[in-house]
């Protein structure tokens, strides 16, 4: 079936059934029997087009021959090539201190091993059968892998790769919800030492209760002293720190089912000294935009509104400071961010990679990695997730739709291409 | 390594019953597909309708839908017991083939009574709930959305249960919010009325 109709043209992804409660706002006593408690989505109010969903992903490796690569389009000088491929689903990627590149999934529930052999990439499934294992976090020979609700912590690790053992299993000290919907996780080790982690919000819009959803949290390696980071976050699944501020920058999706328009993701920053301030969710999003099916007096007060705007319903995922000496000056400690393509919105937007310019605590987008989208088709052909420095300086970004990584590279033998 | 042997979540009961009902014997690997499908017909009926409790209706199910809950299976990931020695070993071009075999067997409704009661009732939940969206205006399915119209009604009460509950493991996560805290009358008449399409 390799001509099957998902390969070609309008690829999609996401792999997810989504039905939002209609639910009627005017109730007093919480919703009437029958509906659920927790969505206060307004599709109709949305005017958006009601048979938009999710686009699948492939669960099944796609050829090298039909992994896009040759459609990518890069500023000149930047060159791209398929890095690895053959693993469905790959989407996060963390680097062991041997070398080894660990790769988080969704739904497939793999987490994969590529090291290089002979110049080439082998690709190992590493572990299997759990659920969404999208945080992965490398440090001291143990790879920590967040799956939903679960934390496990593999140690020596990369001296196991072909048997990995039984894990330590941290769960219980993390002690994360057990509600299932926006969390699968992002993780990531700070400046500080701390284990960042990310809890959406289990909704598209809903109140939550700020301590236990909605925000980013740190704690110690061990999943002790937890602390809460940034509140009135709906659903981060990127962050990273500025190298020379070490403030903590992170994407944020938007909600779904406000228009076509957006509101549109969000790049924060948490300023220094500003732990646990408020981002908004469910109140206010974007530049300021009050929700329209949650409306309380003064939305956006005490709000810290977004250091940049990512596009309406774009999904930015993965944000990476670059800090290698590739790349042109010019590209030094600015953030990649790499915008998984919309759903919820009848015209596509994203399927790229672009770059955010920080000064204080704005910054400016511009495009970088493109040709994905055929706006005019309306059509997609990936879905760039991740991004990963390599020591050479080059810059791995991850297709979730194809399960391949490109690699993009600069210099001047490689301009023109 | 499968991680799936110490999970915390148990076996749903539709398992339990397909295992009572249907042969549990281990499959060959490398068995040609003619066989493969045989073994799928046993107990998903034969002509990909089932006539067995709980068991679910596979034929006219939408290709994407079979191929990815076949890996899903493979993989740990949704954890059916009656169904894990079945995709033992299944390789994607196999799960590839039954995928485009079983959506393509025409979709014959369950022999199950309906209530028209709860179709009624049904029907506005779905509208409220938006359950079209997704499975289309019909409940006839979608890429990696199944198909609901004709299916066993105690199938979809199961299922829903399943979800509501959060003990369907390798679970589409949006689906979980979307029948948060409904009455089990409500998930019945959910059942009924997606089964009456």
């Amino acid at each position: 079936m390799s001509s099957a109709w998902w390969r070609r043209g309008a690829i999609a992804a996401g792999g997810f059934a989504f039905l939002a409660a209609t639910v009627d706002p005017g109730v007093a006593q919480g919703p009437p029997p029958g509906f659920s408690p927790l969505d206060k989505t307004n599709v109709k109010a949305s005017k958006q087009d009601e048979t938009l969903r999710p686009h699948p992903t492939p669960p099944t490796v796609t050829p090298v021959e039909k992994i896009p690569v040759d459609k990518l389009r890069l500023p000149p000088g930047f060159k791209a090539e398929i890095w690895s491929s053959g693993h469905p689903g790959g989407r996060t990627m963390v680097r062991g201190s041997k070398g080894t590149i660990f790769m988080g999934t969704r739904l497939i529930g793999r987490v994969y091993a590529i090291v290089d052999k002979d110049g080439k990439r082998e690709v190992k499934t590493l572990l299997q059968g759990l659920t969404q294992p999208n945080g992965l976090a490398f440090k001291d020979g143990s790879l920590y892998v967040f799956a939903i609700h679960r934390v496990l912590r593999f140690d020596n690790i990369e001296d196991k790769l072909d048997n990995p053992g039984e894990p330590v299993d941290l769960t219980d000290k993390f002690g994360l919800p057990d509600t299932i919907h926006h969390n699968w996780k992002y993780v990531a080790f700070g400046p500080d030492g701390k284990l960042y982690v990310q809890v959406g919000a289990n909704c598209n819009i809903c109140e939550v209760n700020p301590g236990t959803h909605a925000h980013i949290r740190r704690y110690n390696a061990d999943g002790s002293g937890m602390e809460i980071v940034a509140r009135g976050v709906r659903n981060t699944v990127g962050f990273d720190w500025h190298p020379v501020t070490k403030e903590l920058w992170f994407t944020d999706n938007g909600r779904d089912w406000a228009g076509d328009a957006g509101p549109e993701d969000e790049l924060n920053r948490i300023a220094k000294g500003q732990e646990g301030a408020n981002y908004g969710f469910p109140y206010c999003h974007a530049q300021g935009i009050p929700d329209p099916d949650i409306r309380v007096p003064n939305p956006c007060a005490g709000t810290v509104l977004p250091a940049a705007l990512l596009g309406p319903h774009s999904a930015g995922l993965g944000i990476l400071f670059y800090t290698g000496n590739m790349f042109p000056a010019s590209y030094k400690n600015v953030a990649f961010i790499a915008r998984r393509g919309s759903w919820n919105r009848t015209q596509k937007f994203g399927y790229d990679v672009v770059v955010a310019r920080t000064s204080g605590g704005k910054a400016t987008i511009e495009p970088f990695m493109t040709g994905l989208l055929d706006a005019k088709k309306n059509e997609f052909y990936g879905r760039p997730t991740y991004l990963l420095q390599m020591p050479d300086g080059s810059l791995l970004v991850s297709d979730e739709q194809n399960g391949a990584i490109y690699r993009i590279s600069y210099g001047p033998k490689t301009a023109g291409k | 390594m499968r991680l799936s042997d110490w999970t915390w979540l148990r076996p749903p009961a539709l398992a339990l019953a397909a295992a009572i009902h249907c042969s549990q014997a281990a499959i060959a690997q490398n068995v040609p597909l003619e066989e493969r499908i045989a073994q799928c017909k046993a107990c998903h009926g034969e002509d990909g309708n089932s006539r067995l409790e709980r068991i679910p209706s596979i034929a006219g199910q939408p290709e994407f839908f079979i191929l990815n809950q076949l890996v899903l299976m493979r993989e740990g990931v949704r954890r059916v017991a009656a169904m894990t020695e079945a995709v033992k070993g299944l390789t994607d071009a196999e799960i590839e083939a039954l995928a485009k075999y079983f959506a393509n067997r025409p979709a014959k409704a369950s022999d199950e009574p309906i209530d028209p009661e709860l179709v009624k009732r049904g029907a506005e939940l779905a509208t409220k709930l938006r359950c079209g969206s997704c499975h289309a205006a019909n409940m006839t399915g979608h890429q990696q959305i199944p198909r609901l119209a004709g299916q066993r009604v105690d199938y979809l009460i199961a299922s829903l249960k399943d979800y509501r509950d959060n003990t369907r493991s390798g679970a589409d996560t949006l689906m979980s919010v979307v029948v948060q805290g409904l009455a089990d009358a409500d998930l019945a008449a959910l059942a009924h009325y997606s089964a009456s399409r």
